[in-house]
């Protein structure tokens, strides 16, 4: 048996559109441990939603396509289940929290019902306990039990979120999957929504995937991060490997664009040019057109991930040279 | 809640009011021989001059019309120049009929049209899609009564399995019922594929599915449920479509309604039972208007939240 609660192998998504083909996730591999908070960080649109939605088998056919790769939860290929399996999965084994709370309920069923449907669903319970339980879970998201009985227009966006959290939670799911899900949120939200979910997975022995593109979020909850660009993993390793010793460019890119709150003043380095059209991948490494450090090799062939520490992994030609560094690093 | 009823049916005196005062205009512009229909044939100048005088026809526009106007306010619509009759009570003799008709030929339209919207909207683009939206098209596109000549023409005459003519039992409802549904059964197909289509994309679909939902109760208790709104609304417009669309297709299938009743008093310059059947079709619409209106504040919470609000 594997240390891994998820891993995803060479998984290739495409959307294929009467426009063209848009290659959402070229090859992609990453995988989650046990009881591990997994960071996704990446641009809009390099894909982290199409990998969200991958693991519970839900990309939106037509025009979603699983090309190709593997996807193991616990063991048991995602892809390869049948449909009463994949119902089984999905918010029993694996839950997933949305980034937008406003239109992520539906508005004409009671926050009640929408929690305890899973829990009826899973549970083969009649729907009036079924309800209490949803009752129990509303508490534990910090929101009073009679309103149960409300419609979601009736909460304020962090109070939804909190429903979708406890929507998600209601079945005790070993893994989460969180998609942006304090991005919708005000900032002074966004930590009491992260402080709980840290809280409910801590206690609950949960593991994680958590897409973001805060950096910020990513140090504060996960052990592990993963930087994702146009449908590919970069860069790979534990947070701390990732953040002290950074070695993606796109990766350094990322950090320099953040403000500093010591150095104010200073101006923000933003990453030039902007992510490719994946309709219309470019050779080679994709990074390449923005990238300071480019040569003729990157514009070739793709590079592979390859080892460059415990459990740090890179995808990025530069260390070809076994002397190359970052800018970032260089002075360190 | 029951202030907004309230409310709502305050507001339909001036439609009352309006519609009376068209319909009884219309009428009199109409012009027309009315005393020389309730005559026999070979009544003299001097009948005809007592009878013109006796239903006061001689009074200018508007002292008849307030005339009228006082006797409804009284809850006296007048009694028919053709039969003598009052003219509420043979409205509502008719009344049942036509609901029946509107009523079955609506029910053949939802079981016809909603399945058939799902349907279409679920596999858009294909051709099972197509295939459904021709016949929709088809249906919006066929005048009714002609619709209506040709199921007589196949069903009575040539097959002879249902009697075209009159009102003698559930098997007379069938022609007239499909005739009217037919064409309802047309927009609404149209209604609930759109509606369907914009629900399928809601971010709340995909939640319901990472629930761990069937395909089957996505759609059925997460989408058609916010499907219902728009769906319900197209019913609700085409309410007049039934109405008027019964009125043909009693006319062609002698169907004893309200749409029989108004076109033969028409002919016959009959103007209470006009004008008095008239402004209870128009109070009849706005009751269902009404009641569709609640019916939203049923489907949705937030539309009952307004309602509550507003009093």
């Amino acid at each position: 048996m594997s240390e891994n609660i998820l891993e995803i192998k060479d998984l290739v998504v495409h959307f294929e559109t009467d426009d063209g083909c848009v290659k959402a996730i070229n090859g992609l591999t990453l995988s989650v441990g046990k009881e591990k908070t997994l960071g996704l960080v990446g641009e809009t649109g390099a894909g982290k939603t199409t990998t969200a939605l991958s693991i519970l088998n839900l990309v939106p056919s037509p025009p979603g396509v699983i090309k190709g790769g593997s996807i193991e939860l616990d063991g048991k290929d995602v892809l390869q289940m049948s449909d009463k399996e994949l119902e089984h999965m999905r918010g029993n084994d694996v839950a997933m929290i949305f980034q937008d709370p406003m239109t992520a309920l539906n508005p004409v069923l009671t926050v009640g019902e929408q929690i305890a449907e899973s829990i009826m669903l899973h549970e083969h319970i009649p729907m009036k306990d079924a309800f209490e339980r949803a009752k129990e879970m509303l508490k534990m998201v910090g929101i009073a039990e009679g309103r149960a009985y409300d419609y979601p227009h009736q909460f304020s966006g962090g109070m939804r979120q909190r429903v979708v959290i406890a929507i998600a939670l209601a079945c005790q799911p070993n893994f989460l999957i969180a998609d942006e899900p304090t991005t919708a949120l005000d900032v002074t939200i966004q930590a009491q929504v992260l402080d709980l979910m840290k809280d409910l997975i801590n206690k609950n022995h949960m593991s994680m995937l958590l897409i973001t593109h805060d950096l910020g979020v990513v140090a504060e909850v996960c052990n592990d991060v993963a930087v994702m660009y146009a449908g590919r993993i970069v860069e790979i390793g534990t947070t701390d490997e990732v953040f002290n010793s950074t070695r993606h460019p796109y990766t350094e890119g990322l950090f320099d664009s953040l403000p500093n709150l010591k150095e104010q003043g200073e101006e923000l380095v933003p990453i030039k040019g902007m992510m490719p059209d994946p309709m219309r991948l470019p050779e080679g490494c994709t990074f390449a057109p923005r990238c300071p450090y480019a040569t003729e090799a990157c514009t070739q062939t793709v590079p592979e991930l390859r080892q460059v520490g415990g459990t740090h992994y890179v995808a990025c030609h530069a260390y070809d040279d076994p002397s190359f560094r970052l800018r970032r690093n260089a002075n360190g | 809640m029951i202030r907004y009823v309230l409310k709502r049916l305050l507001f339909m005196i001036p439609t009352i009011l309006l519609t009376s005062l068209i319909i009884y205009w219309a009428m009199d512009l109409a012009g027309g021989d009315v005393v020389g229909n309730m005559l026999p044939e070979n009544a003299t100048q001097e009948q005809r001059d007592a009878l013109t005088e006796e239903l006061g026809l001689n009074d200018p526009f508007v002292v008849r019309y307030a005339r009228y106007m006082a006797g409804l306010v009284t809850g006296d619509m007048g009694v028919s120049y053709k039969t003598g009759k009052d003219v509420f009570k043979t409205f509502m003799e008719r009344l049942p009929m036509t609901l029946a008709l509107g009523g079955t030929a609506l029910i053949v339209a939802c079981i016809i049209s909603i399945p058939l919207g799902i349907y279409t909207a679920l596999n858009q683009n294909t051709w099972k899609d197509t295939t459904g939206m021709v016949f929709a098209l088809f249906g919006v596109s066929m005048p009714n009564f002609w619709l209506g000549l040709m199921l007589m023409l196949i069903f009575a005459v040539k097959l002879n399995w249902l009697p075209s003519q009159g009102a003698d039992g559930p098997k007379y409802l069938v022609l007239p019922a499909l005739t009217v549904g037919l064409g309802l059964a047309a927009l609404i197909t149209r209604t609930t594929r759109s509606a369907m289509l914009d629900v399928i994309r809601q971010d709340y679909m995909t939640t319901a599915k990472a629930k761990g939902a069937s395909h089957r109760r996505v759609i059925y208790y997460h989408g058609l449920k916010n499907a219902m709104i728009p769906i319900v609304t197209a019913i609700g417009m085409q309410f007049s479509l039934v109405m008027t669309g019964s009125a043909l297709a009693e006319v062609v299938f002698s169907w004893p309604g309200i749409g029989r009743l108004v076109f033969e008093s028409i002919d016959s310059r009959d103007i209470p039972m006009v004008t008095g059947s008239i402004i209870l079709c128009c109070v009849l619409m706005s009751i269902i208007n009404l009641i569709v209106d609640l019916i939203y504040a049923f489907l949705d919470p937030r539309i009952k939240a307004q309602y509550s609000n507003k009093g």
